[in-house]
């Protein structure tokens, strides 16, 4: 008496299909953290060349302020924000179009954001490009 | 057509002659010189097995990112567009110690929303005002304490009323 491995290999083969669409590979600069989730959100997905990603994490889980926050760019290990204003000004030596993205958690403090921007600025970078979630529709 | 059994043996065919199906497998699984070849499954499922096991393993269900563009801070760079005399300053403070504790404002047309939305509605009632459109630059001040996540909803919403000048101004 043999099994019949059939309808096995057709679920296996359907689940693999599945996974296969679904997945979306993340970036390595997208270190994990709560973003932003406006309702009915305008965010879109766009592909910028010449980018360097800010991260602004809070250091802890826990909701309650004053929250630590870590400043890092990309997946790098993070730093004092006059290290990563160094590394921008080199950036923007090597590439005079860089764009900037700044990933903020969404518990943190408005002035923790302020400070990259201010940072950002500084560089005579015009354009603050921010991350949210998009919406369900624009998925 | 139905023919009765002694009818049906008027027409023999021995195994293996052609246009039987023992010559039909014959001919599929014979090669040139006769070896038996078969075609293995087991390394194909093997495959989606290990693919199959990748993707469950790597697999996460995220909200996808997207990118809200913007002007920085007056004071912090040189602004990419000369305000005029009256844009729409929307500012957001915070009134408590609490996640949720902040008021929105709207300066100069005394409208105080209740949330995002109603500041989505307000602004498009501005714009319908004589001297305000869609270009009218949005302002908006925010006090250092509120969560990013409402500096976001706000833009959001400014974003949502067709706004298509959107600066930060510091508190």
């Amino acid at each position: 008496m043999g099994a019949n491995l059939t309808p096995t290999i057709d679920v296996i083969f359907t689940l693999t299909i599945f996974f296969m669409l679904v997945t979306r590979f993340n970036s390595a600069e997208q270190v994990p953290m709560e973003l932003p989730k406006p309702d009915d959100s305008r965010a879109r997905v766009v592909s910028l060349p010449q980018r360097v990603v800010i991260n602004c994490r809070a250091e802890s889980a826990v909701d309650a302020a004053p929250t630590p926050v870590l400043y890092s760019i990309g997946p790098n290990r993070p730093e004092p924000l006059a290290v990563i204003s160094d590394r921008l000004a080199a950036l923007k030596q090597q590439a005079p179009g860089l764009k900037v993205v700044v990933r903020a958690d969404r518990r943190i403090h408005y002035r923790h954001v302020r400070a990259v921007m201010r940072v950002i600025a500084g560089h005579n970078i015009e354009m603050l490009n921010v991350v949210a979630h998009v919406s369900e529709e624009e998925e | 057509m139905w023919k009765p059994p002694g009818e049906r043996q008027d027409t023999p065919r021995r195994r293996g002659e052609p246009g039987t199906r023992a010559a039909s497998s014959r001919r599929r699984r014979a090669g040139p010189r006769g070896t038996q070849i078969a075609v293995s499954f087991a390394p194909m499922i093997d495959m989606t097995f290990l693919l199959l096991i990748f993707f469950l393993v790597t697999t996460t269900f995220e909200r996808a990112e997207g990118i809200l563009a913007s002007q920085f801070p007056r004071d912090a760079g040189a602004p990419a567009v000369a305000l005029p005399l009256s844009p729409i300053v929307v500012r957001l403070r915070q009134n408590g110690p609490e996640h949720g504790d902040f008021d929105i404002a709207v300066d100069h047309f005394g409208n105080t929303p209740r949330d995002f939305a109603e500041l989505t509605d307000v602004i498009h009632r501005i714009h319908d005002e004589p001297g305000f459109d869609r270009e009218t630059p949005v302002v908006i001040v925010t006090d250092d304490e509120v969560r990013w996540d409402h500096v976001v909803a706000c833009w959001n919403a400014a974003l949502r009323a067709d706004c298509a000048r959107i600066a930060f101004a510091e508190p």
